[in-house]
């Protein structure tokens, strides 16, 4: 979010950027590592709940959790219970029988866990994605992480070529329709359609690269060993507390849900 | 007492025999130049492509050789340091650069960041960092939007920024190379507004680089010219460089102010000039000065009539309600409104407005490269929204702003062929007509060279070609010559001419009113979304309320001729070519 574009601010937004990162980790493992569907659905509700108190999330970023999330699920579920292996899950009940095929309960009880954890990962993740900005995400790191700001502003400024490169490799797309498919079809065709769309958009990048590079050299970048920071992100009490009681909530979910 | 203070009398800048050589080059450019720039000065450096304009630019900054690895000889002195023995950070507090894309120079997330950006790096304490952040960018006009995104900001806007940005890092000395090349008229106006109010209390050294002197000559106390080999020809006061040279660096391929190459024509037809004019005020005052001036030429491109004298047989391109939409949802606006326009087959169509108004969007509906609504365009019959690639290359080429973005194959014969091939026609066919095609565009000895690995000038060219070899009648091109050299842009023009003289309809995307004055039979002015009007270039330029309402500002040669009074006859002409006078 840019400073130009008021919303108002959640309780995670006055959290320090490294400890919305930090915070969720213990509880991205334990989902990754449960197999019953307690443990994603816990950490998936109370992560949505997080979100949608503490980050003032926009209209169409709640929707998509609130509604387009639950649909993605069920999707999934059926997804993934078709794709799994049937000799792995419970065949107690069968759901469908279409002949050779055999759709059981227990399969779409697999996918319905796996859609859970991807979409509980998802939100854990969106904790920082949505309460942090770059910029404050970058300074924590090169404050507390000693991370060298040379990588870490460079990346920053990386970053600001994407939207430039997805406008150059659209234009190229368009470039390359225009000239038509060509004598080769098939896979063949396909393939040198996309190295000869990299070429450009490469040749493009380095340029751009080298430019941006100079630009920042002549502003005395990379002058000396640290920069002057402007507003240092505080690591306060609050995020101490914060990092607590996430990790004592993620212990004590994962100690009080009955493994399977 | 002769006790001054050295810090007063030395040079902002001292140049002495300089030469630099990239490494993998052959020749030095530029080549033994010794000038200086006294404190406050604003000096322009001028030069046909080629002599070292922009590697100077980049010696007086240090980032050669400490960056950009070159053989440097001689020595370049910034506030009294020699920039070979010192770091370009340490240079950095004396001597500021600012680049000709802003996209590439500018690397943070808000207008005021960018501002800080160099003195956080140099390790200022915060409060200074502040308070030369907002002097800056006050002195820019853009310490209200000091919270913005750059990306928010117009081109001109994101140009004063960097101005600001080179403000802010302290230096007595900053060096533009080329800063309005990609920015319209109004763009570049709106960087030489700011720029003037940087020079106003003389307390910074100006080193730059144009080759639009319009906007630019007021500004200027000083010009050293550069020639072909990089060497130092010129270096004196504007008034006499500009007014008392400008024959020499005509030939030289160095460009002047449009006022100037005006009264040298002039002056070889017989009309007298005490002195040459610099602006169109100046040239306006000579000329009615003058009791009688000769008749002006007819024009040498026809006009074509306008909308209601087409006929269906001889319309080339014919859109009829045509609304383009951008975006989704909530976000859906209207990016072409309810757009009627025919062009006639054969002429050379200018399509004008400021950034937003279409121009790119009503191009690409024309070619088919992004498809329009079905049965809104008409190619001479052909519908793009319905046609196959193979059929639509045989009415109508598009060219990209950027060539490379087109080159699909690894060599210049083969990308010819590409289109053809698809064909299936006879390949000894296909190599006749691409072997006729590489000696029409010049391009005959790099048929066998990486389309990358051509120069600029054969990239460009190439890419006209391609467009052309499926058989094509309509040409279309989207702002062609954007971010080039005048030399390079001056080439593609005389080969649209040329193409268009052979009977190609020439269709182009333009913010260089002045081409348009020149080369165009009709012109397209969009609006918001809208044709506002298609008429000759001459009716446009006539017309100040349509100028207005389309955000265009009228060229060089056409402000001139409008001021006079004594010669009602000449209030009309908008091009170079109707003044008598051989051009050289």
């Amino acid at each position: 979010m840019r400073p130009g574009t008021e919303r108002s601010r959640g309780y995670l937004h006055g959290l320090n950027p490294l400890v919305t990162v930090v915070a969720p980790l213990p509880a991205m493992i334990a989902v990754i590592v449960s197999r019953d569907l307690a443990t994603p659905v816990a950490f998936l509700l109370l992560g949505l709940g997080l979100i949608l108190t503490g980050a003032h999330p926009s209209t169409r970023t709640t929707a998509l959790l609130v509604l387009v999330l639950p649909a993605a699920i069920a999707i999934g579920t059926v997804g993934f219970g078709v794709w799994t292996d049937p000799a792995r899950v419970d065949r107690s009940v069968v759901l469908l029988d279409a002949g050779a095929y055999r759709l059981y309960e227990g399969s779409l009880l697999a996918g319905l866990a796996a859609s859970l954890r991807l979409a509980a990962l998802l939100v854990l993740a969106l904790l920082a994605g949505l309460s942090a900005t770059g910029p404050d995400f970058v300074r924590s790191t090169v404050q507390y992480l000693r991370l060298p700001y040379r990588i870490a502003y460079t990346a920053l400024a990386a970053y600001r070529f994407v939207p430039r490169f997805r406008r150059d490799l659209e234009l190229i797309r368009q470039a390359h329709r225009v000239r038509g498919p060509g004598v080769r079809r098939g896979p063949g065709s396909a393939i040198s359609r996309v190295t000869a769309s990299v070429v450009p958009l490469l040749a493009g990048a380095i340029r751009h690269a080298e430019r941006v590079a100079l630009a920042m050299d002549a502003r005395a970048f990379g002058a000396h060993s640290t920069r002057t920071e402007r507003h240092l992100v505080p690591l306060r009490g609050r995020d101490a507390v914060f990092v607590t009681l996430s990790w004592a909530v993620t212990a004590a979910i994962v100690v009080m849900l009955p493994a399977h | 007492m002769s006790e001054e203070n050295p810090a007063t009398t030395r040079p902002a800048i001292e140049v002495d025999a300089l030469r630099i050589r990239h490494h993998g080059r052959e020749t030095w450019t530029p080549d033994g130049v010794s000038f200086s720039v006294r404190a406050g000065e604003v000096m322009l450096v001028l030069g046909p492509s080629g002599s070292g304009k922009s590697t100077l630019t980049l010696a007086l900054d240090g980032l050669v050789p400490h960056v950009v690895a070159a053989d440097v000889e001689g020595s370049v002195r910034v506030g009294g340091l020699d920039t070979a023995s010192h770091s370009v950070a340490r240079m950095s507090e004396h001597v500021a650069i600012v680049f000709q894309d802003p996209d590439a120079q500018i690397v943070t997330g808000s207008v005021l960041d960018e501002v800080c950006f160099a003195p956080e790096n140099q390790l200022l304490p915060i409060d200074v960092v502040l308070a030369r952040a907002e002097a800056a960018l006050r002195r820019v006009g853009l310490w209200e939007r000091r919270d913005e995104d750059p990306a928010v900001l117009s081109g001109g806007g994101r140009q004063r920024l960097a101005i600001a940005a080179a403000l802010a890092a302290g230096g007595e000395v900053i060096v533009l190379d080329e800063p309005t090349a990609n920015l319209d008229a109004a763009g570049a106006e709106d960087v030489y507004d700011s720029l003037r109010e940087v020079v106003a209390d003389g307390s910074r050294s100006v080193v730059l680089v144009e080759h639009d002197l319009d906007a630019a000559v007021t500004l200027v106390d000083r010009v050293v010219v550069l020639d072909r080999r990089g060497a130092l020809v010129l270096d004196g006061p504007v008034d006499v460089v500009l007014r008392e040279h400008a024959v020499e660096l005509e030939r030289l391929g160095v460009w002047l102010p449009t006022a100037t190459t005006a009264a040298v024509r002039l002056s070889r037809a017989g009309v007298p000039f005490e002195r040459l004019p610099l602006t169109p005020a100046e040239l306006a005052v000579a000329l009615d000065a003058v009791a009688e001036l000769p008749a002006p030429l007819a024009p040498v491109v026809v006009p074509t009539p306008a909308d209601a004298a087409v006929t269906t047989d001889t319309t080339a391109v014919s859109v009829r309600g045509l609304t383009v939409f951008r975006g989704r949802g909530r976000g859906r606006v209207p990016v072409l409104r309810d757009v009627d326009l025919s062009i006639r087959s054969g002429a050379f169509t200018a399509v004008v407005g400021v950034n937003g108004a279409g121009k790119t969007t009503l191009l690409q509906a024309i070619a088919g490269v992004v498809r329009p609504p079905r049965g809104t365009v008409s190619l001479a019959g052909l519908d793009p929204a319905a046609a196959r690639a193979a059929a639509l290359s045989r009415h109508v080429g598009f060219v990209f702003q950027n060539p490379e973005h087109q080159f699909m194959t690894h060599t210049v014969r083969d990308e010819l062929a590409y289109g053809p091939r698809a064909t299936g026609r006879e390949p000894a066919q296909i190599d006749a007509q691409v072997d006729e095609l590489l000696d029409r565009f010049g391009l005959a000895e790099a048929a066998d060279v990486n389309p990358f690995l051509l120069s600029g000038g054969q990239k460009r060219r190439l890419s006209v070609g391609t467009a052309l070899i499926g058989g094509a009648g309509v040409l279309v091109l989207d702002e062609p010559t954007f971010g080039q050299d005048r030399e390079r842009a001056d080439e593609l023009v005389d080969l649209l001419a040329t193409l268009q003289a052979t009977g190609t309809t020439v269709i182009v995307a333009t913010h260089d009113l002045q081409l348009v004055a020149e080369t165009a039979t009709s012109v397209v002015v969009l609006a918001d979304g809208r044709v506002i009007a298609h008429a000759p270039p001459d009716a446009v330029f006539e017309d100040d309320d349509l100028l207005v309402r389309a955000g265009l500002r009228r060229p060089a040669l056409s402000r001139a001729m409008r001021l006079l009074e004594r010669h009602p006859d000449w209030r009309g002409i908008t091009a170079l070519s109707r003044l008598p006078g051989p051009p050289r």
